[in-house]
């Protein structure tokens, strides 16, 4: 656009400076009406509009462009600009004559009278163009949904998902799993060779961690049969703790609202929001298909679930939306999550205008917001008023200490009747609602089981388009149906309900090139590090390529064809080669492929903040593994030693270690983390008591008062928090330390355990 | 080149909407990736031209000082006193306030002209008004929504009710910080938070490292930023634990050559042991001579303040200051005494801070400014009482001030016009949006273009609007 401005304004502005001199003195009513348009107009759209409305200035607010014909002619997006020969119904005209308080231009001064007249005469002479109108250019055509969708035509993400046989490869062990084949083949084409297997531990421990978020064990290390092995993971509860975890990523979810009540500065809880995290592991656990797992996140309550259906639960993707209120916001949050999350569609960017790059035109925007506003979920403080559902044990005790406490805060609501706070006027009722007794519900284990779920409003809304997101300015009705680029009918949802079920069918169809793709692409970047297409939430003309199409289509066909099951699909790409390759760089193919894109190693990745604290706690054989329930509190004076997924996550006021460790804020939905490497990080591995305390933990967890040789309590320490003996150069560097610190009296073993977890070794898989 | 994180070069490469040349740019993409041991996410960038000013200290004045009684003289109000506000005025007023509208309360202070420049100033800042030519006042603020959590949103991240990146995020994105050893963008309180506490300073969808540092000055033994001490062991165990560490981690990186991270975790690990001495050092005002500590008083703003000198001149690119926790300048009642309160607090160490920052010759690369969310109606807020002392005013967004000093500003001079109620803005308005603008003038981007590619587009701090106030510009 830089260059474009350059170029351009010089040729504008000579347009109208370099006129011969003696056509300025022409009386106006001489001159064409080209000549008018040029001499008289143009200038006043130079000095008072273009900053605005030009390709010169990159600018076109509203939508519209005053700096050739077509984009008077046909208007921005409130109207036409002008039409010809006829003042009262030109937006030009009724915006420089400031007759609309709303609708004033240029916005901070009045033209003068004289100026506004010229504008008057060329339009009621019938608005002569340009000498040389520019015409139709790419910037003009930015937002243009007829130009766009022949664009979208021949993008690959909108073309039916082909079915490509593997080419076969000459090597025969790269020829037993079709993602070989295709990886194989790309790097032949590239000329380049994949890497040889990685060893035994380094497989164990890659493995480990990518399908259950955890380190081995030491006995695991020692397991022969890898097949087995990765069945035991996949088997295993921690597998949808961890994988979990990356849809509640996507899912943008937190345990409160992202506002607070300013007078007890206490976040907007949602005490049942954990019921869908719980809902999410459960799902990957039992492997549950994903076109359901994406059916129930829009529509449980439309699957006619039963009374204490615990799928209810699955609403709290849409529930667990940062905006407390049922609002334009909420419902935008919701188009987003959904598009976005699931579909690599950014249509919430047409809330106010026909995308600018994307073939989504508003209309499509507000069939969707016509189904998601007609969604009714209850004030997130009406704690009654969510369903109750089954599948949670409480022990008698939680629950009786639970009734102790609720007792007392009802005693407390009751006490408080209508009464209302002196100064601000706020129930006292509705505070003890929303901070006692939110936070009773939300941390105490003994509280009833709801899901954060929504329901159906009574009636469905018809929705209109809003003109520029303005609620105040309405335009066309639209019905409630789906996007057009996948569905070019769009046949117009259920009219007796929101539709929410016909869009999930929609997005679970097996025709649909969106769904699968997508999800394969999140699943495989979780498993290599490293996406297919580098832009996971983004599938839209915008984003990036895939770096293997026919591999991408191939796992997405063959997704569905096994029912959409993600441990398929994880056991399929973790037993090949590719998965299984050597980490290690290799100079010849540093040289010709620095970024690994296409796959000839392993990526080393950093363990996620979740994967820190958790592997911490099991080596320092603290883990609480109890699943379900409540959330705690992940450090600070007192921290559940639960897996992180089952932390609190205050959207409010977002833990800044999480931050620091690229954590991402829940606020929108989130397809990938940041990997960044700052000094805070450093300070909380060196000096945060949660950190102290794990690394002591590991020392009292091996015994070494049992053990009196130094070396056998060096080698069990190395054991136990890296899986594997030291080497005689660690053991001499580990010696030298200790001497130091038993000369200083220094206990010198909960410090060489601190050192092994916040080595690199520690925080990295190969 | 050693690709080993999420997103591939490319994408970052788009995500960074910077708009600059090839170098600039890939600058950028190694620090943001955080993949050379050398260019961290937070080191020095250059912006898209050469900005006068390089640091910001913001002092948030929260709460919303009344305009009218401290930088916005209106001596037609006298005329006006306890007469009711015409209906056509009453009408423009945000609804929150129409039912409170009492009557018109002139200022309870004098103005005087000060300096060369003549700028009137109210008795409430007699020491800040020895700097009058130094000011850049801007009387004809607007904001969006009248109210301390939304008024706090907008004026730190351009939004008053999204979750959007804060300004001082977007600053150390652009720019990066000069200190490596202290964090990059601070927030000084003297304790607690400010109404919407932490999303003041969120990062929101820029990476979490551009999140702001709150800290607590007041706290006394606690740590001033997070996990800076250990105290259970002496510093030379720590050194040689992280001798230990070090040694495993250079054995690690050795058989896994060309992967930059890791050394990059290496060079983290030392500069964190630094931080510890630097940072506790930054903030340890006693280093300071006493005639200076004096200057700036024994208050919790005047320590603020002198930190805020410290941590600036060490290289942090954006400092807050918040007046106190909560919005102690919100004065629905008893205005008076808690302006003269908040104000005598605050006079002399801003003040000092001009003072300071000039004689060390930082005051043309440092921006400060000064004021709040909003500003207050020039009528009482109603209430039985008519005792002076009790009486205060209603919050006001469409016609308020802030000032501005250094940093690329024009001095001694008032910008635009309050109407002759001191409410709407009569001349020149400047939106929140055209002031964020404007500072990001000052350090050297065009607003427009310091962007950051999420969800599908390109977000900026001034979201769609915005205009670079050009007149303020020395």
């Amino acid at each position: 656009m830089k260059t474009a401005s350059i170029l351009l304004v010089p040729i504008l502005l000579s347009s109208v400076v370099s006129l011969p001199r003696s056509l300025e003195a022409q009386p106006d009513g001489e001159m064409s009406g080209t000549e008018f348009f040029e001499r008289r107009v143009r200038p006043l759209l130079v000095k008072h509009c273009y900053e605005c409305h030009s390709e010169a200035e990159g600018s076109q607010k509203g939508g519209l462009l005053l700096d050739r014909e077509s984009g008077w002619l046909d208007g921005g997006d409130t109207g036409k600009a002008v039409v010809p020969g006829n003042l009262g119904d030109s937006l030009l005209i009724t915006a420089v004559g400031y007759a609309d308080p709303d609708f004033e231009m240029p916005p901070k001064y009045q033209l003068e009278a004289h100026e506004v007249k010229i504008f008057e005469k060329w339009v009621r002479d019938g608005a002569a163009g340009p000498a040389e109108d520019m015409g139709e250019t790419e910037f003009s055509q930015l937002g243009d949904q007829e130009v766009i969708f022949g664009k979208a035509k021949d993008h690959w993400s909108f073309q039916p998902m082909k079915k490509v046989t593997p080419p076969k490869t000459a090597d025969p062990a790269w020829d037993e799993n079709p993602i070989d084949q295709f990886v194989f083949a790309k790097l032949k084409e590239k000329g380049m060779t994949p890497s040889p297997t990685a060893d035994h531990r380094t497989l164990i421990r890659r493995l480990s961690y990518k399908l259950n978020g955890l380190p081995p064990t030491k006995e695991e290390i020692a397991t022969k049969d890898l097949n087995a092995y990765i069945d035991t993971l996949l088997e295993s509860p921690r597998f949808g703790e961890h994988v979990g975890r990356y849809w509640l990523d996507v899912a943008r979810y937190a345990d409160t609202a992202i506002t607070y009540r300013a007078d007890t500065k206490t976040p907007h809880y949602y005490p049942y929001a954990f019921t869908y995290r719980d809902y999410v592991i459960d799902a990957f656990n039992h492997d549950k298909p994903f076109d359901l797992f994406v059916k129930e996140q829009l529509a449980a309550d439309l699957l006619g679930s039963k009374e204490g259906d615990p799928t209810l639960a699955a609403l709290g993707f849409i529930a667990v939306s940062p905006y407390r209120n049922m609002s334009h916001d909420f419902v935008d949050d919701v188009i987003d999550v959904t598009t976005r999350g699931i579909l690599g569609m950014t249509v919430s960017c047409s809330r106010c205008h026909d995308h600018k790059f994307e073939p989504i035109p508003t209309a499509d925007y507000y069939s969707l917001y016509g189904v998601f506003n007609s969604v009714n979920r209850p004030e997130p403080w009406k704690l009654d008023e969510f369903p109750i559902i089954k599948g949670y044990g409480r022990s008698p005790e939680e629950v009786a200490d639970y009734q102790k406490l609720k007792t007392e805060i009802d005693q407390k609501i009751k006490k408080a009747g209508d009464s209302v706070k002196k100064g601000n006027n706020r129930s006292i009722r509705e505070e003890i609602e929303q901070t006692d007794l939110a936070e009773l519900l939300l941390f105490h284990e003994g509280g009833p089981i709801r899901a954060m779920s929504v329901s159906e409003k009574a009636k469905p809304t018809e929705p209109a388009i809003f003109i520029r997101g303005e609620v105040s300015s309405k335009g066309d009705r639209v019905p409630r149906r789906f996007l057009k680029i996948i569905d070019p009918e769009q046949k117009p949802f259920n009219p007796k309900n929101s539709g929410r079920l016909d869009l999930a069918g929609k997005m679970v169809d097996p025709e649909n090139p969106l769904t699968a793709r997508v999800y394969v692409n999140r699943i495989w970047a979780m498993l290599m590090g490293d996406p297919i297409v580098d832009t996971p939430s983004d599938f839209g003309l915008q984003g990036e390529a895939p770096s293997h199409p026919e591999l991408l289509d191939f796992l997405a066909l063959k997704f569905i064809e096994d029912g959409w099951s993600t441990k398929k699909l994880v056991r399929f790409i973790v037993t090949s080669k590719t998965f299984q390759q050597a980490g290690l760089n290799r100079e010849e193919m540093v040289a010709i492929d620095p970024e690994n894109e296409f796959l000839w190693r392993a990526n080393r990745t950093r363990l996620r903040i979740e994967e820190i604290r958790d592997s911490l706690l099991a080596v320092g054989g603290q883990l609480d593994t109890r699943m379900r329930g409540r959330p705690g509190q992940i450090w600070g004076e007192e921290y559940t030693k639960r897996r992180s997924v089952y932390g609190y996550v205050n959207r409010f006021n977002i833990d800044p270690t999480l931050r620091n460790f690229d954590f991402p804020s829940p606020v929108q939905t989130q397809g990938s983390r940041t990997e960044n490497i700052v000094s805070p990080q450093a300070l909380f591995l060196m000096n945060s008591p949660f950190m102290v305390e794990q690394a002591a933990s590991l020392i009292s967890a091996v015994s070494l008062g049992e053990i009196d040789d130094r070396g056998e309590r060096i080698e069990i320490i190395f054991a136990r928090a890296l899986q594997r003996s030291p080497t005689p150069g660690e053991i001499e560097k580990v010696e030298r330390f200790m001497e130091i610190e038993e000369s200083r009296d220094v206990d010198p073993w909960p410090l060489l355990a601190q050192s092994l977890l916040m080595s690199n070794e520690f925080l990295y898989v190969d | 080149m050693n690709n080993h994180s999420q997103l591939s070069r490319r994408t970052a490469l788009q995500r960074l909407g910077f708009g600059m040349g090839a170098v600039a740019a890939s600058d950028l993409l190694a620090s943001v990736q955080g993949r050379d041991a050398t260019d961290s996410p937070l080191s020095v960038r250059q912006p898209h031209f050469p900005g006068k000013a390089k640091r910001v200290i913001h002092l948030f004045m929260n709460g919303g000082p009344s305009q009218i009684d401290t930088f916005d003289p209106k001596p037609e109000l006298k005329k006006l006193d306890g007469q009711e506000l015409p209906d056509s005025v009453k009408e423009t007023l945000q609804r929150t306030q129409r039912n409170r509208v009492g009557e018109i309360w002139a200022s309870p202070f004098e103005f005087s002209k000060h300096g060369e420049s003549g700028l009137e100033i109210s008795e409430l800042y007699p020491n800040v008004a020895k700097h009058a030519d130094k000011l850049c006042v801007i009387r004809s603020m607007q904001s969006d929504i009248a109210n301390h959590s939304p008024g706090l949103l907008m004026m730190n991240c351009g939004n008053p009710v999204l979750a959007r990146p804060s300004i001082g995020s977007w600053v150390l994105y652009g720019l990066g910080t000069e200190s490596e050893d202290l964090p990059g963008y601070v927030v000084l309180m003297p304790s607690g938070m400010p109404t919407a506490q932490s999303r003041n300073w969120t990062s929101s969808f820029l990476p979490g490292v551009y999140q702001g540092t709150h800290i607590e000055t007041n706290s006394r033994g606690g740590e001033m930023i997070p996990h800076l001490k250990r105290n259970d062991i002496h510093t030379g165990t720590q050194r040689n634990l992280l001798r230990l560490t070090g040694a495993l981690n250079e054995r690690h990186a050795a058989a896994r050559p060309g992967d930059e991270r890791l050394d990059s975790r290496i060079h983290s690990m030392e500069l964190a042991f630094r931080m510890q001495s630097a940072a506790t050092d930054a903030f340890d005002i006693t280093k300071e001579p006493e005639s200076v500590r004096e200057s700036y008083g024994d208050s919790p703003v005047g320590k603020n303040l002198l930190m805020a000198r410290r941590l600036a001149e060490r290289g942090v690119r954006y400092v807050q200051c918040y007046h106190g926790a909560g919005q102690p300048w919100d004065s629905h009642s008893g205005l008076l005494p808690n302006h003269q309160r908040l104000a005598r607090e605050s006079d002399q160490p801003i003040a000092a801070l001009l003072e300071d920052l000039e004689t060390r010759g930082m005051l043309e690369d440092t921006l400060v400014i000064w004021g709040g969310e909003m500003g207050r109606t020039s009528t009482i807020q109603k209430v039985a009482t008519k005792d002076v002392n009790r009486i205060g005013r209603d919050h006001h967004v469409d016609g308020f001030t802030v000032w501005m000093a250094g940093g690329g500003v024009k001095g001694g001079m008032a910008y635009g016009e309050t109407d002759d109620f001191g409410l709407a803005v009569a001349t020149n308005p400047v939106h929140v949006h055209d002031l964020h603008a404007t500072m990001l003038h000052l350090l050297g981007f065009d607003h427009e273009k310091l962007t950051y590619r999420f969800s599908g587009r390109d977000f900026r701090l001034t979201d769609v609007h915005g205009s670079v106030v050009k007149d303020l510009l020395a």
